[in-house]
């Protein structure tokens, strides 16, 4: 697969790396279709869970007649049925998250196209969905690796627009979408109506969430000085301002508290949390610091 | 407060109008430059928070006008050069005067001098004045002649111009119009000091040995003999001091005398054996703080008599007195065969005034030049006894029947009645003038007169050396009137620069902490 092929989202040698990797999910999720993650679900796989009586109906060829024979009674030996999982990822496509350079949009969309990849190699099925203040696109169920070119055109599609609003977004989604997943949520989680609400909905749908906090070093650490002008980039918003260092400092620590709040709000609820810098090599992200997070193995 | 670079009405316009113009610069609206932020959630609530806890964010823009006028007040006030009485006190008009007497070269245990002293001390208090005052440096010796100046440093280096010289020191006179009259001196060679004057002093006693006295006299016995005086000041200790009188050629005294602490050697010295010219006496001991008064310089008139040619239609009694003067060599002419003659010492006029003035000395005994009426029986009333003329003659007896009365013009005037000058006297010609007619006078036969010639015709053909005396004053360099007390300055000025100085280094130093403020956005 070129990089033209992968939309210059990454290259083969990165993609090769990739195809070892699967998701990890805290939850034993049903699927629908045979895969090869495992399910809760008792059924046709190759490796033994359990013995039960048997009761009319059960298929008689997995009766344990030596079982019986020995017994003299009916023991229907269980087996763990390998399904497929559903791993939705979110994508935050306001316009707050076309910012820096690299842009966060694009930072997501290639942590997207990788974590796309992982599902599809797997073959679990993908749902990618763009959201700012409400769904913006979807893609919907993706299966098999040969569905990557769909991701990558979808992905490469996304537009920057709008003002975030998870919680309206998410609530959108999920009343229409009933199965329970592995939801990923990349986003800045600058949302004016809190990032709670957004990630409390996915809890409240109990989806497996995972959230990429996505910031840019020029938001870490503006480069601004002497008499402005802020223009918000989600509602161009202005505001008049004059940059001292002692403002400056009461920046830098508000935007430490907001990230804190976002790893703090995961980790109380046991969600998976991982914060990058756009200036952050992008493979290390999916190859180490993933791995490291119990995300993939 | 007063200014001095611009009229109180000036310095309010240029006040006034600095204050606009900072107010209306400040007023102008910045355009501010846009800034896109991905989102502004997070400077909104830390603007939130800062403007809820600051007040000063709300005095910042009064704080940063007043800290632009004052700067700008400062700048605008300093131009104007203020002065304010009570903060640098009243402006004062300070006179130095340097003494700049030959003992100022005086050694001092230092090994610097007096003089060094002096002018350390000068600048001292130039340093001490405030800097409204004006300073005048003034000197002793009379040659130079400064003006009041307000910059201390040109009077430094009015200071630097001066240096001790070998004149008789005088006070210089004031106008009387100044504040403080400093006399920076070791007291020694000049000993009064007008009152309202704040000596400093710079003495400091030093074992010195000096020549206090030397002069040539002639010997009563014989006019045309003379001999010197010498005395020598010995004010440090006892030491052997080598003494030399010296003339023209081999003309050689020299001795080596033992002087005692405090003691004067004095001794004459016969002088029949040099011929004239100039005498140099010099003294030789160790250890001596003072160089200049090791020598002194006397003059030896040559010895030969007075060529003496005398003009008269006939006086029996004058031409017999001048015959038989040992120091005349007379020749006599009638007025009508008078002519200038080259090998003439001086010419005695009687009764005759030349067409054409002589260009020898003269004495003109009656027939003055000028005459306005004739006066009849005048009485003497006054003669000057200090005059080399009138030395030894007395005039409280002399009867005189005519005289003629004449304007004394440029004459000294040494003998007179109440209404008209008798005997009259000038250097530059050199005459001697009688107003009155011998023979229309008791004088001839009264015993002064003889001494009246031979002092006219001595004072007449004098001998003028060229040179003057290397050290005509004498002193003793250990006798100060002042001691070596200085003066303690008690009104030394806070200030050493104008107002404007302190002013305009404020309005930096204010302009740079707003420039750093401003960098900070602390001020706006």
């Amino acid at each position: 697969m070129s990089t033209n092929a992968t939309c210059g989202l990454f290259d083969d040698r990165f993609l090769n790396k990739l195809e070892h990797l699967s998701f990890i999910s805290k939850r034993l999720l049903a699927g629908e279709l045979m895969a090869e993650r495992k399910s809760r679900k008792r059924g046709s796989g190759l490796e033994f869970a359990d013995y039960r009586s048997y009761v009319a109906g059960d298929d008689f060829r997995h009766l344990d007649w030596k079982a019986y024979l020995r017994l003299n009674r009916l023991i229907l030996r269980l087996f763990e049925e390998e399904q497929d999982v559903s791993i939705y990822i979110f994508v935050d496509s306001s316009q707050s998250m076309d910012f820096g350079t690299p842009s966060k949009l694009d930072y997501a969309r290639r942590v997207a196209a990788a974590l796309c990849y992982v599902g599809l190699t797997n073959l679990d099925r993908v749902h990618v969905i763009s959201f700012a203040g409400n769904i913006a696109s979807e893609l919907s169920s993706q299966r098999g690796k040969q569905q990557i070119f769909n991701v990558f055109r979808f992905l490469t599609d996304i537009r920057p627009a709008g003002a975030t609003n998870a919680k309206g977004a998410f609530l959108t989604w999920c009343s229409e979408s009933k199965r329970r997943g592995l939801a990923v949520v990349i986003s800045d989680f600058f949302d004016v109506n809190g990032f709670e609400g957004g990630l409390d909905v996915l809890r409240h749908f109990r989806h497996d969430i995972f959230a990429i906090h996505i910031a840019s070093p020029d938001e870490a650490e503006p480069q601004l000085k002497g008499d402005l002008m802020l223009v918000d980039a989600e509602d161009r918003m202005r505001r008049d301002i004059t940059v001292t260092p002692s403002l400056l400092t009461a920046y830098r620590a508000e935007f430490e508290r907001h990230c804190k709040a976002v790893e703090n709000y995961c980790g109380r609820y046991e969600l998976g949390y991982v914060r990058t810098m756009t200036d952050f090599p992008f493979e290390d992200l999916v190859l180490r610091i993933f791995r490291q997070g119990r995300f993939l193995k | 407060m007063t200014f001095l670079a611009l009229t109180p009405l000036q310095t309010a316009a240029l006040a006034l109008g600095t204050v606009a113009a900072v107010l209306s610069l400040y007023f102008l609206k910045v355009r501010r430059r846009p800034v896109l932020v991905s989102s502004a959630i997070l400077w909104r609530r830390v603007l939130a928070e800062q403007s809820a806890r600051s007040i000063w964010q709300r005095l910042r823009l009064i704080f940063s006008i007043v800290v632009a006028l004052t700067i700008s007040l400062l700048i605008a006030f300093s131009i104007a050069r203020p002065r304010i009485d009570w903060l640098t006190g009243k402006p004062q008009r300070i006179v130095i005067v340097l003494d700049t007497a030959p003992s100022m070269n005086t050694r001092t245990a230092d090994g610097r001098t007096r003089w060094l002293h002096a002018v350390d001390e000068a600048r001292a208090l130039l340093g001490l004045a405030g800097p409204y005052d004006e300073f005048r440096i003034a000197e002793t010796s009379g040659d130079t002649a400064f003006g009041f100046t307000s910059d201390a440093a040109e009077a430094r280096a009015m200071i630097a111009q001066l240096a001790p010289g070998g004149v008789e020191p005088r006070f210089p006179v004031l106008d009387g119009n100044e504040s403080h009259v400093y006399f920076v001196s070791d007291g020694v060679a000049l000993r009064g000091v007008p009152r309202g004057t704040e000596a400093v002093s710079v003495f400091e006693p030093a074992g010195n040995a000096g020549i206090t006295a030397f002069d040539i006299r002639p010997l009563p016995s014989d006019p045309l003999a003379y001999e010197a005086y010498l005395e020598v000041d010995n004010s440090g200790e006892r030491k052997m001091i080598g003494v030399t009188i010296s003339g023209g050629d081999e003309d050689r005294i020299t001795r080596t005398v033992s002087v005692g602490a405090g003691e004067k050697y004095r001794e004459t010295f016969d002088l029949s054996g040099f011929r004239g010219g100039p005498v140099r006496a010099s003294i030789l001991s160790k250890d001596d703080a003072l160089a200049s008064d090791d020598q002194a310089v006397a003059y030896l008139p040559a010895r030969r008599k007075i060529r003496t040619l005398l003009v008269t239609p006939g006086n029996f009694r004058l031409s017999t007195l001048l015959k038989y003067d040992r120091n005349v060599e007379l020749s006599v002419t009638t007025p009508a065969s008078y002519r200038e003659v080259p090998d003439v010492d001086v010419y005695v006029f009687d009764r005759y005034t030349p067409t054409t003035q002589p260009s020898k000395p003269a004495l003109l005994l009656g027939n003055p030049l000028t005459g306005a009426g004739v006066l009849h029986q005048p009485r003497i009333t006054s003669w000057s006894q200090d005059h080399p003329v009138m030395r030894h003659v007395g005039l409280q007896d002399v009867s005189i029947r005519n005289v003629v009365k004449v304007d004394p013009q440029q004459l000294t005037i040494i003998a007179a009645s109440n209404d008209t000058p008798l005997i009259l006297a000038s250097e530059n010609p050199r005459r001697v003038m009688l107003t009155f007619d011998l023979s229309s006078s008791d004088f001839p036969v009264q015993a002064g007169f003889p001494v009246f010639i031979h002092n006219a015709l001595a004072w007449l053909s004098e001998e003028r050396p060229a040179m003057h005396a290397a050290n005509p004053l004498f002193f003793n360099v250990n006798d100060s009137t002042l001691g070596d007390d200085h003066v303690t300055e008690s009104r030394a000025s806070l200030l050493h620069h104008e107002l404007w100085f302190y002013m305009l280094a404020a309005a930096i130093v204010l302009l740079m902490v707003e420039w750093l403020t401003y960098n900070r956005r602390i001020t706006l």
